[in-house]
């Protein structure tokens, strides 16, 4: 039993408190500390930008969207799978209020970058 | 998903999307948690009704959408769970891709109901699957031989509303089912403690949990979640999974969980403990190894132990694969060494095996001397250590004979019967030297337990093997020349009877397969050389007796003395006492008068010892430079060893009526024996005196009555007996005298005192007599004969059936003499009896006659005392 609970906990991503079906991935980010606020890199390949959600409330900045998988059609079929196509969220706690910032975004290669500049100093 | 509804368009592909360029990646290695995945199952042939009626109606229901179904056997899958699964059948492969070809990549997992699990391969109706399921992402997807392995993670529970297809894949249209509601707070907050209790304790019985894990497990609050995720990982079997998956409240939900839970904890609980008790019994015992390696390496360290128990074990089992042993003992020696090995060396038995062990290989089984078959070889060397003895000589040469001729024939058991120092032992000695054996001697004097031969029990305390068994092991072979000496000398009393241990030894019979108590294996003695001494006959037991080849050495004659001293005696004295040759001289008259006057003896000690007295003075003188060499003549003797000890033992020149002179049988040889009987007027009956033993006693009672019963045909007067008693007294007075051989001097004293006329001086006479008048045969002949001879006596009457002992006699000895033989009693009296009256006897009527009776007596007392002879 003890390994059969370790191998799961290992693959479990760690959801403790979320809804069952709301997200199945979350994409990994850099947070930078820099003069005069901060700047955010979320590892987001394969996601339009357009379509991407940035909300900020309080200390908290919330990344969500969708990956689709653009390639499936009938004539093609898998033949192995390893990129989660779906919602993701990402929410980003700072250790000072971010609302009210300036938010420039970019998407590069892949990347998202947020560029917050925060009204107030944060120490 | 960012809305709670599943996009219904977007569940159906349908549409012909254009082909998606080839992005799978090269690597195939599946993750870490892939090969451990479960089978599922395949789904069935069965065609569903195409739901005519259901589209409608269901579609009025937000929730309800047509999705591929994966049927799961064995498992279930729970919301919030990530899980790897193999799809190998067709039929699931189909249902996954027709999942990835979604944009979604859902999938509904719904289980084979248990009863109905299908055989492998086998198609599973839509019927034999349960209602609910669960919807699952595909998050991983990778191909194998065996199929697909995926990894999919559980999202929601579904409700299959209506099978739409079930081929190529199994299709159904379902509705997701809300997540289980709480129906009492209280409880499911109690029920969610305990539950958290229990997974408490369960981590503290997994130590191999690694920390991050725990906290994670730990933190884990959500009661549904906790409750799946147990639900995931006990191994709850399918039906309860299922009442689980179907629970519709939280409160239900954890009662299952939790029950399940405790469940598992008991048992796991239980191994604990026994695996702790297993551990518990483990240590002891290698607590106990690693003191007895402790114990040993110390003993290393002290030299106590030369290579240890393993060593000595594997030299015993070398010895033992050198050794040459019978198939039987060498089974029985494997054995105990295989027991000698599982034994630790401090065990009592140990030393017990070891010893026996090394007996066993030590004992010469199979291994024997080669005899020297040169007869004239043979014959050499028995005559260079012995003279005479020509009846053992002409033995042992037969038995040489026979051996070769005959290889495997078994060795004789004699038993050398005479005096002391004739030369049994030594003889002995000289039979293996001529045989070229070894020689063993084994001294029985006074043995008085059978042990002793035997051997104890290996299960005494200090068991032995019998002396037997330790002569052989000396030995070295298997055919000694074992000589038993002084076999008439064994004990036999409470203490035990070794005379009837030696009946299965000395049996020719039974000794091939003869079992030492302490071997306790057969050992065949049948190619000993058994050689037993006695001095006398009469106290072997006659079944011994009669087992063995009984060989007289009578005493020697002085002749014989002579030659022995000549050949043997003086130059082994003259060597001792470091007189070279030539030094030492002693002559033949010297030797004689030696033998005669300081030593009385059948053997040749004591004239050994006397020579060697005389060397002695001879060597002092030449040490002194008085002399260079000496010779020893007759007229010396008395100078060297002072006055002669001992008168020859002769006859007496005069005897009055009534004496007798018989011949007497003892263990150093024959001896006159005089009879002396004497009338007593007045009295009647028979008096005895002079230490005679009963046989001699009734002997005497024998000849009186004969005589009284036959006085007529002596010219007897039967009166006599009445009137007169007798006394026969037969000197010397303290030495005790038994045997029936004096009846003929008895009753030649007897007559001679009746009838007046004497006995004649100068013959000696032996014989058995019996009332009817006849002579029986004695024993002794030989040594007799010898005796009357030494005293001078050239006459001899004897039983006529002992003439052919007279064989014996050495011939010097025998033409010396005139030797009579007599049957019956009228013979030995005529010859025994001079003619003439020498002294008339007294009347038959003392009364009458009694003054002359007195006058007669008168003369009788000046009767001149016997004289001794001097010189020869």
């Amino acid at each position: 039993m003890a390994k059969s609970i370790e191998r799961y906990l290992r693959m479990m991503p760690k959801t403790s408190g979320l809804r069952c079906s709301e997200n199945f991935w979350y994409p990994a980010a850099d947070v930078y500390k820099a003069r005069g606020g901060w700047v955010v890199k979320v590892e987001l390949a394969g996601v339009e930008p357009d379509e991407l959600e940035v909300e900020i409330s309080g200390d908290t900045l919330r990344v969500g969207g969708v990956r689709r998988d653009e390639s499936v059609s009938e004539s093609v079929s898998f033949h192995q799978l390893e990129i989660t196509y779906s919602r993701f969220e990402k929410t980003i706690r700072f250790p000072c209020p971010v609302e009210g910032a300036l938010v420039e975004r970019r998407y590069k290669d892949g990347l998202l970058v947020l560029y917050l500049r925060s009204p107030e100093e944060c120490d | 998903m960012a809305e709670k509804t599943p996009r219904k368009a977007k569940e159906e592909p349908e549409a012909a999307k254009p082909p998606a360029p080839e992005t799978p990646a090269p690597e195939t290695t599946p993750e870490s948690a892939l090969h451990e995945s479960k089978e599922a199952g395949t789904g069935g042939g069965y065609v569903a009704p195409a739901g005519a009626e259901g589209a409608a109606a269901e579609a009025g229901a937000s929730d309800v959408f047509e999705i591929a179904v994966l049927p799961l056997q064995q498992t279930t899958m729970f919301p919030g769970t990530v899980i790897p699964l193999a799809a190998g059948r067709p039929r699931s492969v189909t249902a996954v891709e027709a999942a990835l070809s979604t944009e979604e990549k859902l999938l509904a997992c719904v289980t084979v109901r248990e009863d109905r699990a299908s055989v492998e391969s086998e198609a599973t109706p839509p019927a034999d699957l349960y209602e609910v399921g669960t919807l699952v992402m595909i998050k991983r997807m990778m191909r194998s031989p065996d199929g697909l392995q995926l990894i999919v993670h559980g999202t929601e529970r579904v409700r299959v509303v209506r099978w739409t297809q079930t081929d190529p894949h199994l299709r159904a249209r379902v509705r997701i089912l809300t997540a289980p509601v709480v129906r009492d707070p209280d409880a499911v907050e109690a029920l969610t403690r305990n539950v958290q209790a229990l997974v408490q304790r369960a981590l503290a019985m997994l130590p191999e949990i690694p920390p991050e894990v725990r906290t994670a497990v730990l933190s884990a609050t959500d009661p549904v979640q906790l409750a799946y995720f147990l639900g995931s990982i006990l191994n709850l079997g399918v039906e309860q999974e299922q009442q689980m998956l179907q629970a519709d409240t939280v409160d239900e939900l954890l009662q299952i969980a939790y029950g399940r839970l405790a469940h598992e904890i008991d048992i796991m609980e239980l191994r604990t403990k026994i695996a702790a008790e297993a551990q518990g019994e483990m240590t002891k015992a290698q607590r106990d190894y690693f003191l007895r390696q402790q114990m040993k390496a110390i003993q290393k360290e002290l030299g106590d132990d030369e290579g240890g128990e393993e060593a000595e074990a594997e030299m015993l089992r070398e010895r033992l694969g050198e050794a040459d042993l019978p198939e039987e003992v060498r089974k029985e020696a494997d054995r105990e060494l295989r027991r000698l090995e599982r034994l630790p060396q401090a065990a009592p038995d140990y030393h017990v095996i070891r010893t026996w062990l090394e007996y066993i290989i030590e004992l010469p089984w199979n291994k024997s001397s080669e005899d020297r078959l040169d007869l004239t070889a043979a014959r050499a060397v028995l005559d260079e250590d012995h003279y005479g003895l020509e009846e053992i000589k002409e033995r042992i040469l037969e038995f040489l004979a026979v051996v070769k001729l005959r290889r495997d024939s078994k060795s004789p058991i004699l038993c050398f019967v005479g005096p002391p120092g004739v030369g049994k032992t030594s003889l002995g000695m000289s039979v293996a030297r001529a045989l070229g054996r070894k020689f063993e001697r084994l001294s029985l004097g006074g043995v008085r337990d059978e042990a002793e031969l035997r051997g104890h029990r290996r299960t005494y305390i200090g068991a032995m093997p019998g002396r037997i068994v330790q002569a052989l092991r000396r030995s070295g072979v298997n055919n000694p020349v074992m000589m038993l000496d002084e076999i008439d000398k064994l004990g036999n009393d409470f203490r035990g009877d070794p005379a009837s241990a030696l009946l299965e030894i000395l049996d020719p019979q039974q000794n091939h397969t003869f079992r030492d108590h302490y071997l306790d294996l057969p050992f065949d003695l049948s190619k000993v050389f058994f050689i037993a001494t006695a001095n006398q006959l009469a106290p072997i037991p006659s079944p011994l007796r009669d087992r063995m080849e009984i060989i007289g050495l009578a005493g020697y004659s002085d002749q014989e003395k002579l030659h022995i001293a000549r050949r043997y005696l003086v130059p082994r004295q003259a060597r001792e006492n470091g007189l070279d040759e030539g030094r030492l001289e002693i002559t033949d008259a010297a030797i004689s008068l030696i033998s005669a006057r300081y030593t009385r003896e059948a053997g040749v000690r004591q004239l050994e010892r006397t020579v060697g007295r005389v060397a002695r003075k001879a060597a002092l003188r030449i040490a002194e430079g008085e002399v260079e060499r000496i010779r020893v003549d007759a007229d010396d003797v008395k100078d060297l060893l002072g006055a002669p000890r001992f008168y020859p033992e002769e006859a007496r020149k005069e005897l009055p009526t009534g004496v007798a002179t018989g011949m007497a049988w003892t263990e150093t040889g024959g001896q006159l024996l005089f009879i002396e009987a004497t009338l007593l007027p007045g009295s009647s009956g028979l008096q005895l005196t002079g230490q005679l033993g009963e046989v001699m006693q009734e002997s005497a009672r024998a000849a009186r009555s004969y005589l009284w019963s036959h006085g007529s045909e002596f010219g007897l007067d039967p009166q006599m007996f009445k009137n007169y008693g007798m006394h026969v007294h037969v000197p010397a007075g303290a030495i005790p005298k038994d045997g029936p051989s004096a009846g003929v001097a008895i009753t030649s004293a007897f007559a001679s005192l009746m009838t007046g006329r004497r006995v004649r001086n100068d013959t000696a006479m032996t014989g058995e007599i019996t009332l009817s008048g006849l002579v029986f045969p004695v024993g002794g002949v030989k040594e007799k004969v010898l005796a009357a001879h030494r005293a001078g006596l050239r006459r001899v009457v004897l039983p006529a059936r002992n003439e052919p002992d007279t064989e014996d006699i050495p011939k010097d000895v025998r033409g010396e003499l005139e030797m009579v033989f007599v049957s019956r009693i009228g013979e030995a009296l005529d010859q025994t009896l001079e003619k003439l009256v020498a002294q008339p006897p007294p009347p038959a009527d003392p009364q009458a006659e009694e003054a002359r009776a007195a006058q007669q007596q008168k003369q009788a007392l000046p009767e001149p005392e016997p004289v001794r002879a001097r010189g020869r």
